[in-house]
């Protein structure tokens, strides 16, 4: 860096990134204090281990392959062409935006001085992936083995919501150019997929002991520890600040980035490029999570669990276009989404006997996919991207954002890139033995050993003073 | 190669950006991370199967945990 105002663009972007990385730390902190306190006190610490090892799981395949499928698959590949290179191939080409350079042999994924973005950026799509891990992690406590989850959660961390991000999350995505699809804070690319992901594991690894009578009917497991649970959901709060942040690049000129000659416009941008604010997206947070926590609070009839997880449901749903929304529209999309998420979570249970021990599907899963129909109604006719606005199906250009286009890409994200995968990599190792816990350790209590321990530990402590 | 003067470093005609040790070594040290990925799973597999294998066999009783509480 040679000119001071260059520099300073520079580092402001390091420091921004940065900053939203600590703050997004704060989500899979919630998440594991969350989930500790949802699960029974014989299950603690496994529950705990189980969420933590995700992150060096997921963080070690993220830089060795995670980060390179981003870059790599925005074509598809075959779906529609870069417009970087014009080909609809993996983009490993020299081009600016290559997965080339993301290899984890390149020097630029290491201490450079020639490169202040990379790793910045990198950790914070790794946060997202954390988050994609976690929802799941919340799914299936208290009966998967930590092997079979810690495979599981580099498939939805470092595969699969990797793929939709570099479909529908990428300035240069076919789903942008054939659908319209926008999603702008991640409704569909993180919730609706790592939900859906949670919904085919969970048809296959079955339910807790205990979760249905013999005839059928749910049993409420509730949370063992309310306060932990509901300090967990507040950090997840605080950390899906970091999370909006993170999602926005935050000082870009779009006039040349546009071709617009001799028009010069700064101005914060979401991940498609396209123009948004920090001040705009705050009201839209705020106001989502307010429209949430109101109708969760109505629906579940005060139900503190619920309440505060139809906060979340409330952000996640209006996310997909927060960029763009009046925050009057945001809340009221908040609220239609913790209704669908909640009457969709115990019609599920009932029918299909799922146990979605935390609401995760719930939460993220419908949520995020009625957030992202909904968004093709509001937005419908605002383009997808500012590079080029076309037809749908055209693939050359930027479909507008449509009702169609938004209803297929929920199916993309829930479906294609969640249930499928998760039904089937849980059916392998399911197959192989290596899914659920015995039934005699489920019902002693994952912590059993640890705990006998402890006491035995005490009981020569005691003895010997 | 390693950095042993930042002055010279730094006013060469061309700066070198990556300033590890071991420039050029990347490829094994990719090798190697790969190797201690996969190698964890497959210990880590190992400790749960045990683990796990010798708490079914005991079969405490559903309660039986209840009297593993400590005190303090």
């Amino acid at each position: 860096m040679t000119d001071q105002l260059g520099a300073l663009t520079t580092i402001f972007t390091e420091f921004y990134y940065w900053v939203t990385v600590v703050l997004m730390f704060l989500i899979h902190v919630g998440f594991c204090m969350y989930e500790v306190g949802a699960s029974r006190y014989k299950h603690h610490q496994h529950t705990l281990m189980k969420n933590t090892m995700l992150i060096p799981l997921v963080t070690v395949t993220w830089f060795l392959f995670g980060w390179w499928i981003y870059w790599a698959f925005p074509t598809g590949p075959g779906l529609a062409p870069s417009i970087m290179n014009e080909s609809a191939a993996l983009i490993t080409d020299d081009s600016a935006f290559s997965a080339k350079w993301y290899v984890p042999n390149s020097d630029i994924m290491a201490v450079n001085l020639g490169d202040h973005i990379s790793g910045v950026f990198w950790a914070a799509f790794l946060l997202f992936s954390w988050t994609a891990a976690s929802i799941v992690s919340g799914a299936v406590i208290e009966r998967i083995t930590t092997f079979a989850f810690g495979i599981l959660a580099i498939a939805i961390g470092s595969v699969f919501w990797t793929i939709d991000a570099a479909w529908g999350w990428h300035f240069d995505g076919w789903m942008l150019k054939l659908l319209g699809y926008h999603d702008a804070y991640a409704s569909g690319v993180i919730h609706a997929c790592a939900g859906g992901f949670a919904l085919g594991i969970l048809a296959v690894l079955g339910p807790r002991i205990g979760k249905f009578s013999s005839s059928g009917e749910p049993r409420n497991i509730g949370p063992r520890n309310p306060w932990l649970v509901t300090i967990g959901l507040f950090l997840i709060y605080t950390g899906f600040w970091g999370f909006y942040a993170a999602c926005n690049i935050p000082i870009f000129d779009l006039g040349p980035e546009y071709g617009m000659e001799g028009v010069t416009y700064w101005t914060a941008t979401n991940i498609y490029v396209t123009p948004t604010t920090l001040s705009g997206i705050t009201f839209n947070f705020l106001m989502s999570l307010s429209g949430g926590l109101l109708a969760g609070y109505v629906v579940s009839k005060g139900d503190p669990f619920w309440t505060y997880s139809s906060g979340l449901a409330g952000v996640i749903c209006a996310s997909a276009g927060n960029d763009l929304y009046h925050p009057i529209q945001s809340m009221i999309i908040g609220m239609i989404g913790v209704v669908i998420a909640y009457k969709m979570h115990y019609w599920v249970e009932r029918k299909f006997k799922i146990d979605d021990a935390v609401g995760a599907v719930a939460v993220h899963g419908y949520a995020g996919f009625a957030g992202l129909v909904i968004c093709g109604f509001v937005l419908n006719g605002y383009p997808s991207s500012g590079y080029s606005v076309g037809a749908m199906w055209d693939g050359t250009t930027y479909a507008a954002i449509n009702p169609l286009g938004m209803f297929i890409g929920a199916l993309i994200m829930f479906v294609v890139l969640g249930f499928i995968p998760g039904w089937i990599i849980a059916k392998i190792l399911h197959g192989m033995g290596k899914l659920r816990i015995p039934r005699e350790v489920e019902l002693a209590g994952l912590d059993y050993d640890i705990m006998e321990a402890a006491k035995d530990d005490e009981k020569s402590v005691a003895s010997s003073s | 190669m390693a950095v042993t003067n930042w002055i010279d470093h730094l006013s060469a005609k061309e700066v070198a950006g990556a300033v590890y040790p071991g420039v050029g070594s990347e490829g094994i040290l990719v090798l190697i991370a790969f190797v201690i990925w996969i190698g964890w799973h497959v210990i880590a597999a190992k400790q749960e199967n045990d683990k796990l294998a010798k708490l079914a066999k005991r079969r405490p009783s559903s309660n039986a945990w209840k009297s593993n509480v400590t005190d303090g």
